[in-house]
């Protein structure tokens, strides 16, 4: 059947609605903030093989798993007949870890089933070792919460036991019960749409359109995807501390081939999976990676659909971090490394998108790389409460080609991923926050600056202990929140528990205290997962990671860098130490100082090692220039056909040529700035920050951290650190 | 009883008289940006009834309501006063913070949000060096864990009035629930300042959420000198002009308020000139007997939906006030698209779209002749036929055809391979669903079925769409009301004076008599504030009306059901009887077997309305011919029918009570009618036209 663009149109939109439909009762019936805030969920419209046509615009790594969900119910649930909802949280069938419930229902037409409606939403605690079921102290995946495939509602009636079954193994049955309704509903409200549409227009139509969707987003994807040049793009990010007592570093790599308009993904190289819970299934791994295209290719111009398997394709080697094979264990993947999957496929994409004129302004490197998850648990009155805090959400995003990073951005996930008000936590948690505040210099420095994370402080209130649950996705030792050509990475994320403070005699003297140096009591740097009790007494200090710098800081604007210190985003020290900018007592700049301060930086560069490009990015597969045409790739350099890269400013060769060289200096992670590598006063022992730096005019090209003593895979540090 | 209502537009101040025999006469005056008032008193001049004595006439109104875009304009461009903010120390990057997205993508339409990396956020009301923390903390029982110390409180105001601050928003943590430390700052900023305004949190915006109270706090501080010096001036000029009643004022809230309220309400008139639409439609639909309406209000640029449920308005929580500027005064719900007759129609070579980008007025649609070379919709129904290119906006402006045709065919026609007349077809009918999805979504939000509704539609763009959306949404009637190109000028006349007073905080409902006292407390608490309001308007208590309403959740839930509660208390053994009321809300909204018997309730708002109704009066006819007068025809496309003849009647010869069956075109001054085949219209004796489908019976 042929359909005209204008009934398809209309149709479509039709369609979308229906499904929004569905979100709008989720929203409204969840007891959860991390869905109403955090925007932790989606809905879809999906194939009656369960390729997603329409998508919610909830989180975008939900996009990609409902359908594979849906693929493992069809698999494995043996018969399925209309009015039939089921439920799944296995990762092994498609979810991104057990917290993620998916549920979904069949259309049936006579006999036939023609489509699927489904939804995926983050339930608080669905059980498991630890509180708010990211097991961080799991060594296998039967430590974790349970892995459900179960008929929720069976031709239209409730299955009360499977209701059971699922409400009774949470440490919070309230809300997941809320959670679980809310999801019923929401199909309910979708399909009773879906038929009246059927009964109106048919279902041959319907089924084209739906067809349609599809195909239509995949031209323009691919319409989009042949503007970009051609080339071979990184990506890498680091977990160091992979569960409570094990510091391991493992990392995930992927390689980005982009050709015609087709992209591949190819994550070899990444580490073996772990005895931890931070591993991503496959699926989780696809759903990670398509982030970036759906929020900065797709954005809001093209609909968020199955048109992007068509389009791209992935390898993730089983039996690794990024492709676990049953039985490992990973209830954290969503914040573990799904995560990091999304944050090296991020970088290069970045790096594509840099070197494409049409889409530059869209290269964001980082965007929240570390999930810093806080879930606290207490008994108040003899109830348990708990909840995971918000707080993570304050992660900055790089700094972008065009203007400086988004500070407090969200996930990249979903643009609408809020913090709450700390006054709804202080009413569902017995906690009172010292403070939430910006945190000067989180933002990496650069022409553009990364974006800013905030600073929070707590303490128990009014109960004896609160039990904290940490899942700081990256780590504490590196930050994974690059910049790119130049810029310095953002702040790292950190959690430092000050116990036995001196924060009761500071208020009792009319005061609370805000600065950690008046706190007293004993400091001490949690590593990235980690757990324990917070007695009376005690603060809870924590931020979640800056955004990485986009340029050369040193060629940032003067004034700029004046207004950020005025602002209090810049200190005044950074100022000149990064940014070699001069500011006198009234925060003016100082032109000739900085000139002087500026010159004197790139000189000191020029006294590093030469070396040849250590990078593996190509951009030399261009199609159609000629190889005297040279293209810029991200305003700092330029390269040819035949992959001569160079300097944009002084044509000095980077790479492709036997004379080619850079500058290659080390050091320090706090060489970029306070809050990197904290836990170790700044200079961690496992990372290095790299600076590659233009032979010929000294500029800043390159900056990133790097694994210098790589502690053996399978050692794990047995230390406890708190 | 005689009034004036006036509402100021972007381009038009409309103005309305309503004399004492309930006629309408209404006009149109060209909105004075920089002197809102003298374009008010312009239009006001308009209506003096020919031959008559301005002054002697403006003696005999006994009201005159405004709805001004006064506070709206100062928060957009960012014109307002110069805020120094006061907050708990450790709090004073909240407005930055922004509770991470919600300050940089709230508010925004949803395309924009969706493209991540260019979703900016709006410049802040308060720079963050008028930020001022004070050490002070009270927690979330009420009780203070830190008391402030007056010497530091002065120092620190001291500091900003040395700034330069004009205004002064005082938003302490938890002040909702102890607003001791919050008087404490301001009593010792008038000490230092007496005439410096001040906005307190636990005042403007008693409610849970300290950035969304921050925001509201801080945008009154910001909008409140402004209002009132404008709403002065204006006053100045009425009375001087012989006016010698008490100004009313529009708010966002659905009612009205008098100057003297504005102090610690001028947030509330932000956005409220809409409202006055929702309230004419109240009015007609009470007149007609018609309680469930839709209201759709159709312009060039925007296309905004209204609800009324049961004859009441759908209220929204936390309305944006703009972009990144979510409020915590509840405001009537109006929800808006931008979709309308400047909509850009375009295509990529897949998919047509049109919009989101609008051509506006200027450079306007091509047919407009005035430079826009991209086709729109208003271009779309000058190729259809369904507007006469001589005829457009009563003849004021002759639309270019062949401009119109040209660009349809350029930019969308051609390269999707599709006739010019089915690719304007095509715009037409992507844009009207693209408005029904909106009216669906605006109904099914709140629980209702549009089905059970009529829609009352407005503004210009409204006739040539009516009957479309009628079909797509199931709607049984449209009604174009006979004011309808001053509809919320209109409604600012009718509506009431409403004071109301709400606060939040999160009670757990147990049967306990500190649950029971907890909650008169939070009612009489409403009650003396009201009761403020109400002793300083100078109104007898005895108008007034009180209505009460309790927010709902389960517990731990985020999202609340308004509950109507007929008093001020809540007796233990009432409870099952505030569950049942829950269940059934919430049933209705979401469905059988979405309720949950054991989950706990906890109330989270209480709210308190005090009503002091105007007298109304019924509609008045308007004159119509006996007999169709004239009539002409000419041909209208459409992809089902090809090309049709269409009678054509202008809105003068046609008689009253008489149904018009399509294909047909009723033009009036305001609007142009479409009719489609199907469909009948009749002209009611009040001068509205409603739509129907033929051969339906759709009185009640």
């Amino acid at each position: 059947m042929k359909i005209d663009p204008i009934t398809f149109e209309v149709l479509k939109h039709r369609l979308w609605q229906i499904n929004d439909e569905q979100a709008i009762a989720i929203k409204t019936i969840s007891a959860s903030p991390i869905v109403v805030e955090g925007n932790d969920f989606n809905v879809g419209i999906f194939t009656s093989d369960g390729r997603l046509v329409t998508s919610g615009f909830g989180s975008t790594v939900h996009v990609g798993t409902m359908g594979t969900a849906i693929q493992g119910i069809m698999l494995n649930a043996g018969a399925i007949r209309q009015g039939d909802i089921w439920l799944t949280n296995d990762p092994f069938l498609g979810a991104l870890h057990q917290n993620d419930v998916v549920v979904a229902s069949p259309l049936y037409l006579e006999d036939e089933l023609v489509l699927w409606t489904a939804n995926v939403l983050h339930h608080p605690d669905v059980g498991g070792i630890d509180e708010g079921s990211f097991c961080i102290n799991a060594r296998n995946l039967y430590q974790e919460p349970p892995r459900y495939l179960m008929k929720i509602v069976d031709q239209g009636e409730w299955s009360p036991g499977a209701e059971r079954t699922f409400v009774t193994n949470s440490r919070l049955p309230d809300s997941v019960s809320l959670d679980l309704r809310a999801q019923v509903a929401s199909i309910n409200v979708a399909q009773i749409r879906l038929i009246e549409l059927i009964q109106e227009v048919g279902w041959p139509t319907i089924q084209t359109v739906m067809e349609e969707s599809i195909s239509v987003a995949e031209a323009q994807l691919r319409d989009r995807l042949r503007t970009i040049p051609d080339g071979v793009f990184t990506g890498t990010a680091y977990m160091d501390g992979d569960r409570v007592g094990s510091e391991r570093v493992s990392k995930v790599t992927v390689t980005l081939t982009k050709t015609g308009d087709n992209l591949h993904f190819d994550y070899t190289g990444s580490d073996p999976q772990v005895d931890a819970a931070v591993n991503c299934t496959e699926a989780a791994c696809w759903a990670g990676t398509a982030v970036p295209i759906y929020s900065f290719i797709y954005g809001g111009e093209i609909d968020w659909n199955d048109s992007l398997r068509n389009c791209v394709s992935m390898t993730s080697p089983p039996g690794t971090v990024v492709n676990a094979s049953f039985p490992a264990p990973v209830s954290i993947s969503t914040v573990g490394f799904r995560w990091l999957v999304t944050v090296a496929a991020c970088q290069a994409v970045a790096k594509m998108l840099a070197a494409s004129p049409e889409f530059r302004d869209r290269a964001c490197m980082s965007w929240n790389v570390s999930s810093h998850c806080i879930n606290l648990f207490a008994e108040v009155v003899g109830k348990r409460v708990g909840a995971l805090l918000s707080d993570h959400r304050a992660g900055g995003a790089a700094a972008r080609p065009f203007a400086d990073g988004l500070s407090f951005a969200g996930n990249v996930t979903s643009f609408s991923s809020s913090m709450g008000n700390i006054e709804d936590t202080e009413w569902k948690l017995p906690v009172v926050y010292l403070f939430r505040r910006q945190l000067a210099d989180s933002g990496g420095a650069g022409r553009w600056r990364g974006g800013l994370t905030a600073e929070s402080a707590l303490m128990p209130y009014e109960v004896d202990s609160i039990i904290y649950k940490v899942t700081n996705t990256a780590g504490t030792d590196q930050t994974n929140a690059l910049g790119l050509w130049g810029g310095y990475p953002g702040a790292g994320s950190q959690t430092t528990v000050v116990r036995n403070s001196s924060v009761y005699e500071h208020i009792n003297r009319g005061g609370i205290p805000m600065d950690m140096s008046d706190w007293g009591g004993e400091l001490v740097s949690l590593p990235s997962k980690a757990d324990g009790i917070l007695k009376r007494g005690d603060i809870l200090h924590f931020y979640p990671p800056g955004g990485g710098g986009w340029g050369d800081p040193l060629d940032r604007e003067e004034i700029l860098v004046a207004e950020d210190v005025k602002g209090g985003r810049v200190s005044h020290s950074m100022a000149a130490k990064l940014y070699g900018v001069n500011l006198d007592s009234t925060g003016k700049p100082d032109p000739e100082k900085t000139l002087h301060m500026r010159e004197t930086a790139r000189r000191e560069r020029g006294t590093a090692s030469e070396a040849t490009w250590p990078l593996n990015d190509r951009y030399h597969t261009l199609t159609g220039t000629e190889d005297s045409v040279s293209i810029s790739v991200g305003a700092y350099g330029e390269v040819t056909n035949s992959g001569l890269l160079s300097c944009a400013r002084c044509g000095t060769a980077w790479f492709g040529n036997e004379s080619a060289r850079i500058i290659l200096a080390s050091g320090p992670l706090s060489l970029a700035g306070p809050w990197r590598a904290v836990r170790w006063g700044g200079n961690s022992q496992r990372f290095s920050l790299f600076m590659v730096s233009c032979p010929g005019c000294h500029t800043l090209i390159h900056v990133e951290e790097r694994l210098t003593a790589e502690v053996g895979h399978g050692q794990t540090h047995t230390e406890k650190f708190n | 009883m005689s009034r004036v209502g006036v509402d100021i537009g972007g381009t038009f101040t409309d103005v309305v008289w309503m004399d004492s025999s309930g006629d309408i006469h209404f006009d149109k005056a060209f909105s004075t940006p920089n002197f809102l008032y003298k374009g008010v008193m312009e239009g006001v001049g308009y209506l003096v009834e020919r031959g008559r004595n301005p002054q002697e006439w403006l003696k005999e109104i006994d009201r005159f309501a405004h709805g001004t875009t006064a506070s709206t304009n100062a928060l957009i461009e960012r014109k307002g006063a110069k805020v120094g903010l006061v907050t708990t120390r450790g709090f004073e990057d909240t407005l930055i913070i922004g509770r991470a997205t919600v300050a940089r993508t709230g508010g925004l339409p949803l395309h924009q949000a969706m493209d991540f990396i260019y979703t900016e956020p709006p410049t802040p009301l308060v720079p963050r060096e008028l930020v001022r923390g004070v050490n002070e903390r009270v927690t979330a029982d009420g009780r203070v864990l830190v008391a402030p110390d007056p010497s530091d409180v002065k120092t620190l105001l001291t500091q900003l009035l040395e700034m330069g601050i004009e205004s002064l928003a005082v938003v302490l943590l938890w002040s909702f629930r102890n607003s001791a430390h919050e008087q404490l700052v301001r009593d010792i900023a008038k000490e230092l300042s007496p005439t410096l305004h001040v906005s307190l949190s636990s005042v403007i915006a008693p409610h849970i959420g300290e950035f969304e109270r921050m925001v509201t706090t801080v945008a009154n501080a910001y909008v409140a000198p402004i209002s009132r010096q404008y709403l002065d001036r204006l006053g100045t000029s009425l009375s001087s002009t012989g006016f010698r009643k008490t100004l009313h004022v529009m708010t966002a809230t659905g009612g009205t308020i008098l100057p003297a309220d504005v102090e610690n309400m001028a947030v509330s008139l932000i956005n409220s000139g809409p409202v006055g639409g929702l309230i004419a439609a109240r009015h007609l639909g009470e007149s007609l007997g018609w309680n469930n309406l839709i209201t759709v209000d159709m312009g060039g640029t925007s296309f905004d939906v209204g609800v009324i449920a049961n004859g009441r308005f759908e209220i929204e929580e936390s309305p944006f006030l703009a972009h990144g500027l979510p409020s915590k005064l509840p405001a009537v719900k109006i929800v808006t698209i931008g979709a309308g007759g400047g909509s850009i129609a375009w295509t990529d070579g897949h998919r047509l779209y049109v919009g989101p980008e609008s051509a506006g007025s200027e450079p306007g649609p091509a047919c407009y002749g005035r430079g826009g070379t991209q086709p729109t919709v208003t271009d779309a129904l000058v190729v259809m036929g369904i507007l006469h290119p001589q005829r457009f906006f009563s003849g004021r402006c002759e639309l270019d055809s062949v401009a119109a045709l040209s660009a349809i065919d350029k930019f969308v026609a051609a390269p999707l391979g599709l006739d010019v007349h089915e690719a304007a077809d095509g715009i037409y009918k992507v844009v009207t669903s693209k408005m029904a999805d909106l009216i669906r979504k605006a109904s099914v939000e709140q629980g209702n079925d549009p089905r059970n509704f009529r829609l009352c539609a407005y503004g210009g763009a409204a006739g040539a769409h009516a009957a479309l959306l009628m079909e797509q949404l199931g709607i049984p009637a449209v009604i174009i009301p006979y004011a309808a190109s001053v509809f919320s000028a209109l409604g600012i006349s009718l509506s009431d004076i409403l004071y109301s007073a709400s606060k939040s905080f999160p009670l757990t409902v147990a049967p306990t008599d500190s649950f029971s006292s907890s909650v008169k407390e939070a009612f009489e608490d409403l009650t003396s504030q009201v009761q403020l309001n109400i002793a300083d308007s100078g109104i007898e208590l005895s108008n007034f009306v009180f209505a009460y309403e309790l927010d709902v959740r389960y517990k731990g839930q985020i999202n609340s059901v308004r509950v109507n509660w007929n008093r001020p208390s809540l007796a233990v053994e009432e409870i099952p009887q505030l569950r049942l009321a829950f269940h059934n809300l919430y049933e209705r909204r979401f469905g059988k077997g979405s309720t949950h018997e054991n989950a706990g309730l906890e109330l989270i708002g209480f709210r308190l309305y005090a009503l002091s109704p105007q007298p109304k009066p019924g509609l008045q006819h308007v004159d119509f011919p006996s007999e169709l007068l004239k009539t002409e025809s000419r041909q209208v496309f459409s992809r089902e029918h090809g090309w049709m003849p269409a009678r054509v009647i202008s809105f003068d010869s046609l008689p009253a009570e008489q149904a018009l069956l399509g294909p047909a075109i009723i033009e009036r001054r305001d609007t142009t009618v479409w009719t489609p085949a199907g469909f009948s219209a009749m002209r009611d004796t009040f001068g509205n036209i409603i739509l129907s489908r033929q051969g339906a019976q759709y009185e009640d």
